[in-house]
């Protein structure tokens, strides 16, 4: 039983690390993203120049100069940044992957000084402290999942004097009018336009040509 | 068959002819003639069957008759031969005998119905009715291969209502060949609406003779007031056996067409079967107590109206529903929802029908209005009215929904007391900086590993397959680990029972050093494993030591005790 168990668990995770290593032969990199927001931000982009720094940042979260050229970019723009607090900051500014990973660790902990105990294999504290462990870990995870979570809907503003309209149709009549670079949530979607809530609680249907979602293909 | 025909030719050809007639000698296209061909003697003789341009000639049978007179025998051979012909006109059969008189056929143009007088009609009608006439309330076509039906429920209804309609299609197999069109009604006083796409198919029979029925639903819908005669109209393409009536027996009892074809021949033809007509008087709707937002609807309905939330902010975009159920003419269900309302801002709505059978006479349609607070506060939305004509009562109506009351909020940026923004405008900046005013920090050198996707890796199915595995891992040994120790309790392979059941077949020897070396043994176990000792241990350590140096067994209460204290012990350790 301990055999199998074991081995599974190694398998599983050669498995999964592979699959992770297989990926990171091209595309995107922190340094690309924030460089390519630099260019933008230079450019007088300031939409593309915030949507390739979030990106950056996902890659990156505690990565200073993406975060200072962000909020530069963002203060040149008129829009407000509001600085995180320190549990959000301390849960975010790890890797993501990194946590994740911690996150499975976690499970392996917990069930393993679980079925220890129950097993009666080793002394009985360690299976206790490696449940304990365990438990702790898997809650960082998902606390960490939870605040990343809103960047799912995250969506850039790429277009200046976007205007946000009453129902999904060219000709709606607009409510109000978004800055290029402004960060919004998607709510929903209806035929090439999105059901956005600006972060004062405005809501109204913008155009998909006009927005970039912050990870793309959401 | 071939081969015997041959054979009949070839006999027929050199055999004394005594007479040829024709019968009829006036037919229509569409059905045939036989001509009789009648020779002297037993034997069959071979005849040339006559050529004309037009006519179809075929041998379809043959008989010998033989009479006495004045005790001497006259045979006499006939051969019956079909003529069809091909088109209308005057056709002369050449004699068939030399010298014989020719035989003038004449064909008049087809008029779907059977000639008088001829023998030959098409298919043969049902037995005990003249084609076209009613039988069993059915009215059949000419040639009695088809029928059409217009079931209507009720015969009186208003202008604008919509009445469903059944509309059946009778048909004997192997006769109607095609559909060869859309139904029609005759008359422009009415529309036939909404025709379910698939037919319902079943079988009839009418008067001992097998019809395959196809059943259309549909709506009708007058146009204007009056009385009006209605049918519908099917055009169909029909298969008509050209054998002579008296054969028709034959094609009874044969029955399937197929073989019908096998001994007769069968030419196409297209027709139009029309429903008997139907009588309908048409109301108009009356004038009087009518509604000023009646919008055409005539039928029964019920409304009601729903808000997605009832809680929002000022500018935020509202959806009002107006749900109309019921049947009825839906095309004219219509309304402007609310309009001009204090506090709100109000646009147009938009409609969506969604039927619930196959003809759209019963359904849902739902208007959806966006509406927009303008004011914070509990702000209501007063009641929605539809009015309709219903014929079941034959009167106007008019219905209202139950009036909503919303909790508007202050736009959350008036709540946090941001700079004032222009109407209809969320923050527009003033210009953006030039290159030079910003102040970035410089490039990364190009480094790090590159990722394909930026989703995270926690929401990745070959990521999240491995903390998922192994949560199913440890989940099933749990309950496999579970099991085993419920098997081991119902088998009787306690560990704890075993380890008693050795102390007290000790006791019962009388072996002192046995039985402390086992509870030591077992009792130091549990306290090493839960991490604790206690003092009955030590003493029982003690005791062990000097036992394994007595020869005497200790008194019947220490047993007794120590087995206790063991006992104990070792269920304090189990269910820790």
């Amino acid at each position: 039983m301990r055999r199998l168990l074991l081995t599974a668990t190694l398998l599983g995770l050669v498995l999964g690390a592979s699959h992770v290593g297989a990926e990171a032969q091209t595309g995107y990199t922190a340094a690309s993203l924030y460089n390519l927001g630099n260019s933008f931000a230079r450019a007088g982009r300031p939409g593309l120049a915030v949507l390739n720094y979030e990106r950056a940042r996902l890659l990156a979260p505690d990565d200073a100069d993406i975060e200072a050229n962000l909020r530069a970019v963002r203060e040149a723009a008129r829009l407000p940044n509001d600085p995180p607090g320190w549990f959000r900051h301390a849960l975010t500014a790890a890797d993501a992957v990194a946590i994740a990973w911690l996150g499975v660790i976690g499970v392996l902990l917990f069930g393993g000084g679980l079925l220890a105990t129950r097993l009666r294999w080793g002394h009985r504290a360690m299976g206790g402290a490696a449940v304990v462990v365990g438990g702790a870990l898997i809650g960082l995870t998902c606390a960490n999942v939870m605040l990343l979570w809103p960047k799912l809907h995250e969506a850039v503003v790429l277009t200046q004097a976007t205007p946000a309209r009453v129902s999904p149709v060219p000709m709606g009549e607009t409510l109000f009018v978004l800055p290029e670079a402004e960060t919004v949530r998607m709510t929903a979607r209806h035929e090439g336009f999105v059901l956005i809530r600006t972060r004062t609680g405005r809501a109204g249907w913008v155009a998909n040509a006009d927005l970039a979602a912050v990870i793309p293909g959401n | 068959m071939g081969a015997c025909l041959m054979a009949l030719r070839t006999a027929m050809a050199a055999a004394p002819i005594v007479s040829a007639t024709l019968e009829p000698q006036q037919i229509s296209v569409g059905q045939s003639a036989e001509l009789t061909i009648t020779t002297l003697g037993a034997e069959l003789e071979p005849v040339s069957l006559p050529v004309v341009a037009g006519l179809q000639f075929r041998i379809v049978s043959q008989f010998r008759r033989t009479e006495t007179i004045n005790r001497g025998t006259l045979t006499t051979t006939s051969v019956v031969v079909r003529v069809t012909p091909k088109a209308a006109g005057t056709f002369t059969i050449p004699g068939v005998a030399p010298k014989s008189q020719p035989l003038v056929l004449r064909v008049a143009a087809d008029t779907g119905a059977p000639v008088p007088g001829s023998p030959s009609a098409g298919a043969p009608p049902p037995q005990g009715s003249a084609p076209g006439a009613a039988t069993s309330g059915i009215h059949l076509s000419a040639d009695g291969s088809a029928f059409v039906q217009l079931i209507i429920a009720k015969q009186d209804f208003y202008v604008g209502q919509i009445v469903p309609v059944q509309i059946e299609l009778g048909f004997r197999p192997g006769y109607v060949t095609a559909l060869n069109g859309p139904l029609a009604l005759t008359g422009n006083e009415f529309t036939l609406n909404k025709l379910s796409p698939q037919a319902e198919r079943s079988v009839r029979n009418i008067d001992g003779k097998q019809f395959g029925v196809l059943t259309w639903h549909s709506v009708l819908a007058p146009v204007r007031p009056g009385k009006f005669p209605l049918s519908i109209e099917i055009p169909l393409t029909v298969r008509i056996s050209t054998r002579p009536q008296r054969e028709s027996l034959l094609d009874d009892l044969l029955g399937d067409p197929f073989m019908q074809n096998h001994f007769g021949a069968t030419i196409s033809k297209d027709i139009k079967v029309t429903s008997p007509p139907a009588e309908l008087a048409v109301q108009p709707l009356p004038a009087l107590d009518r509604p000023a937002g009646f919008s055409g609807a005539v039928g029964t309905f019920k409304i009601a109206s729903e808000l997605a939330t009832r809680s929002a902010a000022v500018g935020d975009p509202l959806t009002l529903r107006l749900h109309v159920t019921g049947s009825g003419n839906f095309d004219r269900v219509d309304s402007n929802m609310l309009e001009h309302l204090d506090g709100w801002k109000s646009y147009p709505p938009t409609s969506v029908f969604k039927p619930s059978d196959a003809t759209g006479d019963k359904g849902e349609k739902t208007f959806e209005q966006p509406l927009i607070a303008t004011k914070p506060g509990a702000q209501n939305l007063p009641e929605v009215a539809f009015s309709y004509f219903d014929p079941a009562i034959r009167r106007y109506e008019t219905v209202h929904t139950e009036p909503l009351t919303v909790q508007i909020v202050p736009a959350a940026a008036d709540r946090v007391a941001a700079p004032p923004a222009q109407p209809h405008a969320e923050a527009v900046p003033a210009a953006i900086p030039t290159t030079a005013q910003l102040r970035l920090r410089p490039d990364h050198p190009a480094a790090g590993a590159a990722v394909n996707s930026l989703v995270p890796l926690f929401l990745r199915p070959a990521f999240l397959a491995v903390p998922t595995s192994l949560a199913l891992l440890f989940a099933g040994a749990w309950f496999g680990v579970r099991g085993r120790v419920t098997r081991a309790h119902a088998s009787g392979q306690d560990p704890v029972m075993h380890v008693l059941g050795e102390i007290e077949a000790a006791s019962r020897a009388g072996d002192a050093a046995l039985f402390f070396t086992l509870a030591r043994e077992a009792v130091s176990g549990i306290d090493e494993r839960l991490g604790s000792g206690s003092e009955e241990a030590r003493e029982l350590a003690a005791l062990i030591e000097e036992a394994k140096y007595s020869l005497d067994m200790p008194s019947c209460e220490e047993v007794v005790r120590w087995t206790q204290l063991v006992q104990r012990r070792l269920r304090d350790g189990r269910n820790s």
